[in-house]
């Protein structure tokens, strides 16, 4: 596969109406990525994909695969191959023939089709469903067909609209494995929309956060979660989410330093700075048990959840609820007040009025990154 | 002793009464039908007996309608006229249709509500404009113009779109991804799709072209083209000619029901489906 599977979004835009369904986006597909548009529904990232496709013109902005604009090219003649999460199976056509229907319209010799069809089939395990109409499938083996449809083509991209929803989990968590084996194996560019950040942090290269029409953060599965660029980012990853409480940050005896009313937690950083309230940041599982006395987040356990090889403890600390997690037992009881602390890289700082993360730069006082 | 029966489904009795009703009403319906075959198998002289079976039979009637009128080239007049009929209309009804439900263009929805208006417009206010056309492009007294007045239904774009409006869009979408343009995607996929409610809305228009009186009496005036016009020769003043007037309407029944027979399927597939939307 060539450069021509690069994709570059430049300002793509679109509005229905008063509406702005996506909001001057930018992104630099690479070949051979695999990016995952994420998001909460409603926040753009189908817009943003048929856009892609060309099922949708943009209402303001480019579109480039390769060298060509094709932002005014119509799909059929976009080198993308589409899988769609109803499937969209023509229901009158066998497996095989659904399966040959782009090579159909692309007019390419029926021995060549029968072919190709052959070693997709066999590719996907669908070899002995041939004949089949997609009624008399289960929905693991539409889905297979709907990305056979796909593969037969050897596009130069595959857009992929949240073709898991429709699985139930067990099988849902097979075929991620099985999508990401087969990014790997052809080495294509796949735009891949989700809600699920499960499957963004599993297959994504890279994971296009997206809220609001607008881009929230990009960055590899790991970077979005380590390193959240906002509040929303926080707290849409993780699972319980991160816990976001209002603190402020003093300087402590020539220490930076998170405080309120149940919280003293340490930042790590010795320099000194006006007082600036934040919104402080922490995940469930960096927030370990500390011994009675220590500084930390004073709370009161509200309930235990269980969920098998470890347990999520609900806690409140003022009108703030906290969630840690830990390994099966974590312990504690229903009632117990306890005080809970996290290691000063773990912490995550966020400006208030924005939501933006907020960066230690020594020299200056904490900035907007 | 317990049944398979659902709960609540009533006593035998009960449903025995419901089938009864059922059989006197399906008799009902089929008396006028049974008593047109057997009046034109009826020997001439038992014409108007009122005996349940035509005894001795007697294809006199029949002998005497072929002998009398051209019944072959009129059933294959009417033939002609019911299937160009029908066909014209589902194809630009299919296109329409296609049109309405499929793109988005200005002033759709107002377009589509004059197109299905014209379904409001009497047949009487029409057929003189129509008649003073035909006459003018001088396709009075000719098949066309029996059949190109009646081709645009706006009957079958308002089925058609109300099917393609439940059909899904995904669908569509593929196609057009897949390579497809918009005028392939009709014919691989949606037609396919379609095809029940194609073969109910054929059959519906085939039937009304086929029994259309009016209309192809007041084109083909002198002529007896079709059938239905050609029934009107055993009418007279002096009195009915009874049995070739049944045998050649139950010849211009036949073609109905094989039609009926061939296509019931569909139809019922499509009455079902639509239902279930």
């Amino acid at each position: 596969m060539t450069l021509v599977s690069r994709i570059q979004l430049r300002g793509l835009t679109r509005r229905f109406g008063a509406v702005t369904a996506v909001d001057d986006v930018w992104l630099d597909i690479a070949d051979g990525e695999f990016l995952v548009l994420l998001g909460p529904s409603g926040c753009g990232k189908s817009t943003l994909l048929r856009m892609i496709a060309g099922l949708l013109p943009p209402t303001e902005g480019t579109l480039h695969l390769g060298d060509t604009d094709i932002t005014h090219q119509p799909p059929q003649r976009r080198d993308l191959a589409m899988v769609f999460q109803s499937y969209a199976l023509y229901p009158h056509l066998s497996v095989a023939r659904n399966i040959g229907f782009p090579l159909r319209a692309r007019k390419l010799p029926r021995a060549q089709i029968r072919a190709k069809v052959a070693a997709v089939a066999e590719t996907l395990d669908l070899t002995a469903l041939l004949d089949r109409k997609p009624r008399e499938l289960s929905g693991g083996q539409r889905q297979r067909v709907a990305l056979g449809r796909a593969l037969v083509r050897d596009p130069g991209a595959f857009l992929m609209d949240e073709p898991l929803s429709n699985l139930d989990a067990k099988l849902r968590a097979g075929t991620r494995a099985e999508i990401a084996e087969l990014h790997r194996r052809l080495g294509a560019t796949m735009v891949y929309v989700t809600h699920d950040q499960v499957e963004a942090m599993t297959m994504a290269t890279r994971i296009a956060l997206l809220d609001q029409g607008r881009l929230e953060q990009l960055g590899t599965p790991a970077e979005v979660y380590d390193r959240p660029a906002s509040v929303f980012a926080a707290t849409f990853l993780g699972s319980p989410a991160m816990n976001v409480l209002d603190a402020t940050v003093l300087t402590v005896d020539g220490t930076l330093s998170a405080r309120a009313e149940d919280i003293d937690l340490p930042l790590g950083i010795d320099a000194t700075m006006p007082d600036r309230p934040v919104r402080l940041g922490v995940r469930p599982e960096h927030l370990t048990i500390a011994p009675p006395g220590e500084p930390g987040i004073r709370a009161v356990v509200t309930g235990v959840e269980n969920l098998g090889s470890e347990e999520v403890a609900q806690c409140r600390s003022g009108t703030a609820r906290v969630a840690v997690r830990g390994t099966r037992p974590l312990g504690v009881r229903t009632g117990e007040a306890l005080t809970l602390t996290a290691r000063p890289e773990h912490l995550h700082l966020f400006d208030v009025g924005s939501g933006r993360r907020l960066t230690w730069q020594p020299g200056a006082v904490p900035a907007a990154v | 002793m317990t049944t398979d029966e659902a709960v609540g489904e009533g006593s035998r009795a009960r449903r025995l009464g419901g089938h009864l009703v059922l059989g006197v009403l399906s008799l009902l319906c089929a008396f006028p039908v049974y008593w047109l075959y057997a009046t034109s198998l009826r020997a001439p002289e038992d014409v108007y007996s009122l005996s349940v079976l035509p005894w001795p039979l007697s294809t006199a009637s029949y002998a005497e309608a072929f002998a009398t009128s051209d019944v072959l080239g009129m059933l294959l007049n009417t033939g002609v006229v019911a299937v160009l009929s029908a066909l014209g209309q589902l194809l630009i009804a299919l296109l329409a249709a296609y049109a309405f439900a499929a793109w988005r263009f200005p002033f759709r929805r107002l377009l589509y509500l004059l197109f299905v208006g014209t379904w409001l417009v009497p047949f009487q206010a029409t057929m003189l404009p129509n008649y003073v056309l035909l006459s003018r492009l001088g396709l009075l007294e000719t098949l066309a113009g029996v059949i190109i007045p009646t081709l645009c239904s706006a009957l079958g774009v308002l089925l058609l779109r109300e099917h393609l409006n439940g059909f899904p869009k995904e669908l569509l979408d593929a196609a057009r991804m897949d390579g497809r343009s918009s005028w392939s995607t009709l014919w691989t996929v949606v037609v396919p799709a379609l095809r029940p409610a194609l073969a109910a809305l054929g059959i519906l228009l085939a039937i009304t072209a086929w029994n259309e009186y009016f209309w192809p009496a007041m084109v083909l005036q002198r002529s007896n083209a079709v059938v239905q016009l050609g029934l009107r020769s055993f009418l007279g003043t002096e009195g009915n000619d009874w049995g070739p007037l049944m045998a050649m309407a139950g010849l211009a029944c036949l073609p109905v029901f094989v039609l009926y027979l061939v296509l019931q399927r569909h139809i019922v597939n499509a009455f079902v489906r639509s239902g279930l939307k």
